[in-house]
């Protein structure tokens, strides 16, 4: 039946459920641009894939997550927590690249504390992120006073506010990470470590797998993605706020589950989850675009993820 | 022709299902009469299953008829099957363990007072009048996760009669039985036919099924082979029935060689495993048997490293190792073949190549890739070695039926080098047919100077294979049986009673 669900060990095939996230976001485009003549321009697409942007890093690093049967809820506050300390470094006058690599350092510590709070101490990924979603959260917030770091300097802002071949960095920055998180997900042993942890964890064990270092290596990733989200979002912007990144672990889940990642582990797609951000992009956009007001785009959002996971369901039928 | 009579409990009348791409059953007529036992046989993928579960109301046949009693049902539904007086046994107990025995029997139909506030009393009142009829040891208030997996079958059936079932069918109930336990599920079952109860009954294991059934109907492909009197039939016959062929298994062959590879010294872990000692030489078939329980999985979970001993010494060609984990295990070449290969064995979406290149990637990286190519010209020429069917290593392991899953795993530990294979009940769910071909190839392996321990539950399989077999009772070495001393008689007597029949046998322990 369905076997080029499960493609071949290294394969680049498209599965079904890839085109199905694609025929869902073409009906999407077909909509919306027939309701407004904007949507479709040029412009409009590369706004949709910039908005798009923070939550596709984080959702790659979710999906792997995902993937090897975990959840991390705290990404926002570490995208947070790495905003406030890499900010301040900033200020104070440290060069960019330092600064950079200070951001991605406290993106890995904190995934690497989730990691290891999962792997050796054996809690449920639920829980811990959950705990260190208030714990990050709160750091942030001490580090800060609770105040906003203002007036990043324009030379770090550029880094980000600059196009390449027209399109600006930091799509470009999502594509990449996608790209990479695929080859990953496909052409390495951690990839498939992550794909046998979250199908069967105890036959990976019996298999010789390493779970405790795939699991922290997994949820580093995600602190990492998320501190690199966080820097886009504060050369956007040009600061950073100890409260920014609220919600983000859902809107990326979402992401995650309409590209077709499974909450019981074993089975997603990168490139399911970089479609699901555009779904998401795409919408929320759409919808300003006709001037509907935002409690209707939320509930639009919750739409949308049932629907694509009963389809989801529909599809697999009974099985 | 039409199948059974009005008095026939149940009756199938020319069953069809398909399936996309496949025809599950063709054109399958039998029937059951109250107080009757009919096996229903068959390899797997024959259609047993889907059978039951049209009879469960699972699925809907395509074509034919079911007669209750000589009436026609429609079992559109398991609800509408449950009103017609069906009831499964699954194979896996469907029950929910935190909750007690009288819970589980009431699940969904519970009593209760005023219409909303549970009547526990008189919910463990009924079920202990109805569990006393079939066991009287099972306490209404235990947990179901307390109860042995044979008491839980009891409550499944219990709960069945509570359902006023008049037709109860069990699918492989003796899967995981001592033989006690299955004398005890037989005296279940004649309780049953007393009381007119019509029972179908799925086994793979023949002699159980000529105790049990007094009708068979084999299966295969789909289609109905025949309807026997058992009787009137050999277990021969019935086995050329279910495969259509007659099956050659070659008798056991020895390939031992003097080179001592594994030395245990008085293994422990806690109550499990006691004070073990053995050794394990090149190309020998170490077998494992004993009861149920009696600490040989644990055992072997030990040498493999999946748990770790609380006391003694492993000797590994002549080094002292230490495992923590089944990495150091399987990098000094001892690799494990677990008996629950759903749970422990397998990555069930993953491809069969996946599954059995997941421990040897080590040797597939160039510049921290996988060198997929390479990787997969050698899982074929292993599968093509175990014969795996249909050899197709992109497809996922989950499609595959039990033996190709098994032989899967064997490749997973071939690509790995393991010299040492421990196979937990290597044929365990696998047909009769698949059966053959593994215990070839663990002569081969043998043969190829592999050294095997083999735990099962099956004596003739302890039999044809072992070279050397070591009993286990309650933890313990019961004692050591050569193959020149291998009768089942002396393996059960050390199981059962932890003496040998003539007493001579009783080297090994410390």
């Amino acid at each position: 039946m369905n076997t080029s669900l499960f493609e071949k060990p290294g394969g680049w095939k498209i599965s079904w459920r890839d085109m199905g996230t694609v025929a869902g976001l073409i009906i999407m485009v077909v909509v919306f641009s027939s309701m407004s003549d904007v949507f479709l321009t040029q412009r409009n697409i590369i706004n949709i894939l910039q908005q798009s942007s923070i939550n596709a890093c984080i959702a790659v690093g979710m999906t792997l997550v995902i993937i090897s049967g975990g959840i991390d809820l705290s990404v926002g506050p570490v995208a947070a927590l790495a905003a406030v300390i890499s900010a301040s470094l900033l200020m104070a006058g440290l060069p960019v690249p330092l600064v950079l690599l200070s951001a991605l350092a406290v993106g890995l510590a904190c995934g690497f504390v989730n990691g290891a709070l999962i792997a050796y101490g054996g809690l449920q990924p639920f829980i811990v992120t959950l705990g260190t979603l208030s714990l990050f959260r709160a750091l942030a917030l001490i580090y800060t006073g609770g105040n906003p770091v203002l007036g990043l300097p324009n030379e770090f802002r550029r880094l980000f506010a600059s196009e390449i071949l027209g399109l600006p960095v930091p799509v470009i920055v999502a594509g990449v990470l996608a790209i990479i998180a695929t080859i990953v997900l496909k052409k390495t042993p951690l990839g498939e470590y992550i794909l046998a942890v979250g199908g069967n964890e105890e036959a990976a064990r019996v298999s010789g797998v390493p779970i405790a270092l795939t699991k922290v290596a997994t949820y580093m990733i995600s602190g990492g993605l998320a501190s690199l989200a966080a820097i886009i979002l504060m050369a956007r912007l040009g600061a950073a706020e100890p409260i920014l990144g609220n919600l983000w672990e859902l809107e990326a889940i979402a992401a995650a589950a309409i590209g077709g990642a499974s909450l019981m582990g074993g089975k997603g797609s990168i490139f399911g989850t970089i479609l699901g951000a555009i779904v998401l992009g795409a919408m929320r956009n759409g919808l300003t675009l006709l001037n509907v007001q935002a409690f209707y785009q939320l509930l639009a959002t919750g739409i949308i993820i049932i629907l694509a996971m009963l389809v989801d369901r529909l599809a697999r039928g009974k099985g | 022709m039409s199948i059974g009579t009005s008095h026939s409990a149940i009756a199938l009348n020319a069953i069809s299902k398909g399936f996309p791409g496949v025809q599950a059953l063709e054109n399958v007529s039998f029937a059951v009469e109250p107080g009757q036992v009919r096996a229903l046989l068959g390899e797997n993928g024959a259609g047993k299953s889907t059978l039951l579960k049209i009879l469960s109301g699972i699925y809907r046949a395509d074509a034919g008829e079911i007669l209750i009693n000589g009436k026609a049902v429609d079992l559109r539904n398991p609800k509408s099957a449950q009103l017609a007086g069906i009831a499964l046994i699954h194979q896996e107990l469907q029950q929910v363990p935190e909750l007690d025995v009288a819970q589980n029997m009431f699940l969904g139909h519970a009593v209760t007072k005023f219409g909303v506030i549970t009547n526990r009393k008189a919910m463990q009142k009924k079920a202990r009048e109805l569990l006393s009829q079939l066991d009287h040891t099972i306490d209404v208030q235990a947990k179901i996760k307390t109860l042995r997996v044979a008491q839980r079958q009891i409550v499944e059936i219990a709960k069945a009669l509570l359902g006023q079932a008049r037709i109860i069918a069990m699918d492989e109930p003796t899967s995981s039985l001592t033989p006690i336990e299955f004398e005890k599920l037989v005296s279940v079952i004649d309780r049953l036919k007393a009381d007119g109860v019509a029972v179908i009954y799925v086994s793979h294991k023949l002699d159980e099924v000529f105790r049990v059934a007094s009708h068979a109907t084999v299966l295969r492909d789909g289609k109905l082979v025949a309807n026997v009197d058992l009787s009137e039939v050999t277990e021969d016959t019935i086995v050329n029935m279910m495969v259509g062929r007659s099956l050659d298994i070659p008798p056991h062959q020895s390939h031992v060689q003097d080179e001592i590879v594994l030395s245990v010294d008085g293994l422990c872990r806690e109550l499990q495993v006691r004070d073990v000692s053995l050794q394990l030489r090149k190309g020998e078939v170490l077998g494992i048997a004993g009861l149920v329980g009696s600490g040989r999985t644990e055992l072997v979970k030990l040498l493999a490293g999946v748990d770790r001993p609380t006391a003694g010494n492993i000797t590994l060609h002549g080094k002292a190792v230490h495992f923590s984990n089944p990495r150091e295990a399987i990098a000094a070449g001892i690799a494990l073949l677990p008996e629950d290969r759903k749970k422990e064995g397998i990555i069930p979406l993953r491809p069969v190549a996946i599954n059995a290149a997941l421990p040897s990637y080590r040797k597939f990286i160039r510049l921290g890739f996988i060198r997929s190519a390479q990787l997969s010209r050698q899982v074929n020429e292993l599968a093509q070695s175990v014969n795996l069917r249909p050899h197709d290593i992109d497809r996922a392991i989950r499609l595959f039926s039990g033996g190709n899953q098994q032989k899967a795993i064997l490749c997973r530990w071939l690509m790995a080098g393991s010299d040492i294979l421990v196979f937990d009940e290597p044929t365990r769910g696998i047909d009769v047919g698949a059966k053959g071909e593994i215990y070839k190839l663990i002569d081969s392996l043998a043969a190829a100077g592999r050294s095997i321990i083999v735990v099962s539950s099956e004596l003739p399989e302890i039999l044809r294979l072992a070279d050397t077999v070591i009993v286990m009772r309650s933890g313990a070495m019961a004692g050591k049986l050569k193959r020149s001393e291998l009768t089942e008689e002396a393996v059960m007597s050390l199981a059962i009673t932890g003496k040998s029949a003539a007493d001579t046998t009783m080297e090994g322990r410390t």
